[in-house]
């Protein structure tokens, strides 16, 4: 048995006048939540379309759990696009039958799993009204209730927490962690950072359709090493982004996050900060993921540049 | 495999058999086929009350032999006019035109004094649009003139009469199976059927149009693309729509035969057209073929557009063959072993109406109807070939709508 669900090597896909996905090889170890990351248009998508044969590959190969990728390892997979669908006047119970048969689960079965699926979503009273009568949200949960009906090995689920509320969200991100203890693998696709790096073990960022990091959470923080320092002070800290010793200030309202530029010491800006100001908080902290993206993002659209 | 497949048939059916414009369509459909059958037959014996004419002879010498001849003229058995003496309303014509405008009247027939020799005279009455009443009177009118005239010159009107009856030519159908009488009523047939091909075809293939774009805008198309290839999600399409589209065509072929059977007994005179069981089993077959020609081309389109509104321009092109068969049916009907019915019976996107109508009136040789067939189920399979590319590549464009050589360009790439 192979040790990743997914293995992509080397593939590509052109459009009409561009490239959107470069030569990508990623892969995604078993049992694990993989955050698959990258700006708008990085060729996120399409590299997931690949993987579920919406669209072909030009060239490399693609194995679903130790096989190469057919449709009897595609029923492997649950898929949630970006772009939610259901049949809007389609019974919601009736509806999650048909995803499930889509993906060969039999109705019996798919009948007797909806119940507590639902349950858990909070949308059991709601099994048979019509889809168009859900809220968007209730609609977001329907859609993975419709992924996961089927006991997916492979969950890929891009964007699973947008139109959620708070609650909905907490719930969401423990069904998550709970299919994954369960023995699932997560390949989650996402712009909201802090879910990715509260969540994940490994990230690639993908921009410009070609991989530019790749690593576990840990690695990927540690690689960039302990140059960042949150700030909190009373008083007017807008001195500190003219600094010669800060790369970057980001002002997140309640602190200061100062990257501390190459070179320099964040014990620079400890003695240059605390002369002017009176600190509340002066600690060195790991990058954000958020950061990291961005910076990433901005150097490689450099160098390609 | 093939239970997937069978989902998405089965999802398709029931849904669009579920929907209310299925149920309505489906009653109402034989219920207006009921109505243009029976309401002209029930129209044309309740003609209503007897009109209320009366003569105003100028010279006074042809006034009696045209009322007894009017007093005379029956439908189904009943006077069809009721002559008032002309003593009765007045003298001059100005009395006439008072008594139909105070409804004493319903009209008079005003005869000049030279109306022998000129055959003019004139027709007042508060309703000049009942034709077949006015052709009545005009012919029995005339019918005293001729007799005038042909009494001066010194023959005798009857004998004439009887010397130059018209020939009374009866239509019978002869085919394998017997001769019967027709009075029109094959022609008859033969178009509501045409109409109700022609429109199921139209709004079956529709119906895919509208559910390829409505799996589009619901974005529910990227779900199912990640579950099933794209062509079992075409042809899972493609026949859940048209077996919903069977179930109505099957309940209207049933109730117009039904509708027949009834209305054979019920209205004298109306001999029914034999229905064979070739014209049934043709009905049903170039349905299905005609169906799923268009169908696909229909669910290329869906694919390709955004919206209906989007899919108009494209739809016109690829309809052609089936508005061209609707222009050419008169033509067919004149000659229907002629070139052009030859020609066009053979053509894919127009052999399911014309072959049909063609067998409907007089059953072409068998190698001609194989051939149409064949010919037909090729077009299908060369069309179901190109929608299933157009299909793959369209189903996940949005935005701008394609042109004709970019959808061409998806075929050659896919």
């Amino acid at each position: 048995m192979s040790e990743d669900a997914l293995v992509l090597k080397g593939i590509r896909k052109a459009f009409a006048g561009h490239v959107a996905v470069k030569d990508l090889s990623l892969s995604v170890p078993r049992n694990s939540i993989f955050g698959l990351l990258g700006p708008n248009g990085a060729g996120k998508t399409t590299t997931l379309r690949m993987v579920m044969n919406i669209l072909g590959t030009d060239a490399g190969t693609i194995e679903i759990l130790g096989q190469p990728a057919d449709h009897a390892a595609r029923d492997r997979i649950g898929y949630m696009p970006e772009e939610r669908g259901l049949y809007p006047r389609m019974v919601l119970e009736e509806q999650l039958v048909f995803m499930a048969a889509i993906k060969g689960l039999s109705s019996d079965e798919a009948k007797k799993r909806i119940g507590p699926w639902l349950e858990r979503l909070g949308l059991a009273d709601w099994r048979k009204r019509k889809t168009n009568e859900l809220s968007k949200g209730m609609q977001q949960k329907a859609q993975f209730v419709a992924t996961v009906l089927h006991q997916p090995d492979v969950l890929i689920v891009d964007e699973p927490m947008s139109g959620l509320d708070p609650v909905g969200m907490d719930v969401m991100r423990e069904t998550l962690i709970d299919l994954r203890r369960s023995g699932a693998t997560i390949v989650l696709s996402s712009h909201q950072m802090q879910t990715v790096e509260r969540l994940c073990d490994r990230v690639a960022l993908i921009n410009r359709g070609e991989k530019i990091l790749d690593g576990a959470v840990s690695e990927v923080k540690a690689s960039y090493g302990k140059n960042t320092v949150a700030l909190a002070f009373d008083g007017d800290g807008s001195f500190i982004e003219g600094l010669a010793c800060v790369a970057k200030a980001s002002d997140f309202g309640q602190y200061l996050e100062v990257r501390v530029a190459e070179g320099h010491d964040p014990q620079e800006l400890l003695q240059q900060a605390s002369a002017k100001l009176r600190l509340r908080r002066f600690e060195i902290v790991e990058p954000s993921l958020h950061d990291i993206f961005v910076e990433a993002v901005t150097s490689h659209g450099k160098e390609a540049a | 495999m093939s239970s997937k497949l069978w989902a998405i048939v089965k999802r398709e059916y029931i849904e669009r058999v579920r929907s209310k414009a299925f149920v309505i369509g489906t009653i109402l459909g034989p219920l207006l086929m009921a109505a243009m059958i029976v309401v002209p037959s029930i129209a044309a014996r309740s003609k209503g009350k007897a009109l209320r004419l009366a003569v105003v002879d100028a010279k006074g010498d042809l006034g009696p032999a045209v009322e007894a001849a009017l007093a005379e003229q029956k439908t189904d058995g009943r006077a069809r006019f009721q002559v008032v003496p002309a003593k009765e309303i007045g003298a001059t014509e100005a009395d006439f035109k008072q008594a139909v405008i105070e409804q004493r009247l319903d009209g008079y027939l005003a005869l000049p004094a030279d109306v022998v020799e000129t055959a003019n005279a004139s027709y007042y009455g508060r309703n000049v649009s009942n034709f077949s009443d006015l052709r009545s009177i005009e012919g029995t009118a005339g019918g005293v003139l001729v007799s005038r005239r042909l009494e001066a010159a010194g023959l005798d009107a009857s004998r004439v009469k009887s010397l130059t009856r018209e020939l009374d030519m009866k239509k019978i159908r002869l085919s394998e199976t017997g001769e019967r009488e027709d009075r029109g009523a094959a022609m008859f047939l033969a178009l509501i059927l045409l109409m109700i091909l022609y429109v199921s075809i139209l709004v079956w293939g529709q119906a895919v149009l509208s559910s390829v774009i409505e799996e589009k805008t619901s974005r529910v198309v990227e779900v199912m693309a990640a579950g099933v290839p794209s062509t079992t999600l075409l042809l899972g399409k493609l026949v859940g729509v048209g077996a919903a589209g069977l179930t109505q065509f099957l309940v209207w072929a049933a109730s117009l035969f039904l509708v027949s059977l009834a209305s054979a007994g019920a209205i004298s005179g109306l001999a029914l057209p034999e229905i064979t069981p070739m014209m049934l089993v043709s009905f049903v077959v170039f349905y299905l073929l005609g169906y799923f020609f268009y169908s696909a081309l229909y669910a290329a389109i869906g694919s390709a557009v955004n919206t209906v509104q989007e899919a108009q321009g494209l739809v016109f092109p690829v309809m052609l063959p089936l508005v061209m068969s609707m222009i050419c049916w008169p033509a067919v009907l004149q000659a229907p072993d002629g070139p052009l019915a030859v020609t066009t019976s053979m053509i894919p996107g127009m052999s399911p109406l014309i072959m049909f109508l063609r067998i409907v009136i007089l059953q072409p040789p068998m190698w001609q109807i194989l051939l149409s067939m064949a010919l037909l189920v090729l077009g299908i399979l060369a069309v179901v070939w190109f929608a299933a590319r157009v299909y793959r590549v369209g189903i996940l464009m949005y935005g701008k709508k394609p042109t004709f050589p970019e959808i061409l360009r998806w075929v050659r790439h896919s």
